[in-house]
């Protein structure tokens, strides 16, 4: 009679070896180690600001060449695109990141390209306005990589900051990965056990830009005033969302609330909207939330004629007597909003 | 034999019967129909109205707002954000299938955008892009026909 014994570590060495092979086909690359990011805390608008990434790119199983992919995430205002270059050291070698064609498809993201892809899986890395954007870059060669080795590298980012004028705040987001896995999630059984990771992802705290002549726009911290869409011009539809919730203010206990604005124009003239009633009343967006909405056509709103546009406008929340008001931060100065599009 | 002729009688009766049959058949001669001219004269409303994605019906009054056209011209009726803030003339880019309608106000030049005219539970609507503003914000206009 055979020993069960005997056949049952035949069996297990035999599942032992096609694991390992079938673990070998189905591992591809390289894991992301070492990541830190070094950026400093403010900024002067418009001046040039180095951000700096290290990482190590270690590649085991696989002999492949690719490129390292980064992503960063920054207001659409900076128009990094156009304002970013970013010079990479590394073990492997030197050289620049070019910006990663739209075309190209992110590997995991089902058809979407690299910036949408980020976008869809780190959302806008806890900012509060919706004017963020994933820009995307890969190394400007490829890299052979063969099995077992490792590539450190360095990465300094240098941004002219802030081309919209504006004094931001803002949490700014590095991605690393590259190019043949993408976004992969870890692999949770590879290397002894020690997870995997096919990219790096990191949002940093608050970054922040002084000294700019436009208007202080805080994605950091709840507001309480904010703005759909948050840039527009006159003539669009504008939603103005006041927020009791973020502090405690003078309108706490208000039966109602009400917008109280000047508008400045582009011939210089200023035409103020300050009466309680039906055209200026917020709305409670549910009843008991404590956030109020109203929806302007600022050229209608300030009664401007066709050949006049508004610069910006100020304004206040007030109660129904308009003496209780509240401004910027919870203070007496008042909310500022430019009409601009960048 | 009177049995064989009787059943010979049926056979050409029948074979007769049938060539009648077939004869009788018209010939449906299929001629394309022509296509009709796009015709959009008359007063039309918004029934749905977005911005960048969301709702904007809910935030904003769009019931006296109207959007008429007649012989060529176009008027505004308590205008809103749209395409044009003067009243002017209009085209289409085919009158037959129309992609394009085009709107001139008066002293401006002419901006176009696509002409979306799908019919919907047996009704006309005309779906109209454009953004009045910024031009990252993007503005759906529909409307359907005022009684």
């Amino acid at each position: 009679m055979r020993s069960f014994l005997q056949i049952k570590i035949k069996g297990r060495g035999l599942w032992y070896v096609c694991t390992m092979l079938v673990m070998g086909i189905v591992i591809t690359c390289c894991s992301i180690q070492n990541f830190t990011v070094d950026q400093p805390d403010t900024a002067v608008v418009g001046s040039n600001v180095d951000f700096k990434v290290h990482f190590k790119f270690s590649n085991i199983f696989a002999d492949r060449t690719e490129n390292f992919v980064f992503g960063f995430l920054v207001p659409k205002g900076w128009d990094a695109a156009h304002n970013t270059k970013i010079k990479y050291t590394s073990t492997a070698g030197n050289g620049n990141l070019v910006l990663m064609p739209n075309t190209t498809l992110e590997p995991q993201g089902n058809g979407l390209n690299w910036p949408a892809s980020m976008k869809k899986k780190f959302g806008i890395g806890g900012n509060l306005i919706d004017d963020m954007e994933w820009v995307v870059y890969q190394s400007d060669v490829g890299f052979p990589l063969s099995n077992g080795e490792a590539i450190t590298a360095d990465l300094t980012i240098s941004v002219k900051v802030g081309a919209d004028g504006n004094n931001t705040l803002c949490k700014l987001g590095y991605v690393i990965a590259e190019s043949y896995d993408g976004l992969k999630d870890p692999d949770s059984f590879l290397d002894g056990g020690e997870k995997y990771e096919y990219y790096a992802e990191t949002i940093t705290s608050c970054f922040q830009l002084t000294g700019g002549p436009g208007d202080v726009v805080d994605f950091c911290n709840p507001q309480l005033s904010s703005y759909d869409p948050p840039k527009t011009l006159d003539n669009d539809f504008f939603t103005i969302t006041y927020d009791g919730n973020v502090a405690t203010t003078p309108l706490n206990n208000a039966a109602a609330v009400y917008l109280c604005a000047t508008g400045n124009t582009s011939d210089g003239k200023s035409i103020t909207v300050c009466e309680q009633t039906a055209k200026t009343k917020l709305t409670q967006t549910a009843a008991g939330s404590n956030r109020y909405k109203i929806t302007l056509w600022p050229h209608q709103f300030f009664g401007l004629s066709d050949a006049q546009t508004l610069t910006n406008m100020t304004y206040y929340i007030t109660d129904a007597s308009g003496s209780t008001r509240v401004g910027y931060g919870n203070t007496t100065a008042p909310f500022v909003y430019t009409f601009k599009c960048k | 034999m009177k049995q064989l002729y009787k059943q010979t009688k049926t056979k050409w009766l029948l074979l007769f019967f049938a060539v009648v049959a077939f004869a009788s058949c018209k010939v449906e001669h299929l001629t394309p129909a022509k296509e009709s001219v796009k015709d959009i004269s008359g007063d039309w409303v918004v029934i749905s109205a977005t911005r960048n994605g969301t709702d904007l019906m809910s935030l904003v009054d769009f019931s006296q707002f109207k959007l008429s056209f007649k012989d060529g011209k176009y008027t505004l009726v308590n205008r809103l954000p749209f395409l044009v803030s003067k009243d002017g003339s209009y085209s289409l880019d085919d009158p037959q299938y129309p992609f394009k309608i085009s709107f001139t106000a008066t002293g401006s030049p002419a901006v176009a955008t696509a002409f979306t005219y799908p019919i919907v539970n047996g009704v006309r609507q005309l779906t109209l892009t454009f953004s009045p503003g910024c031009p990252n914000n993007t503005y759906v206009y529909t409307f359907k026909k005022a009684n």
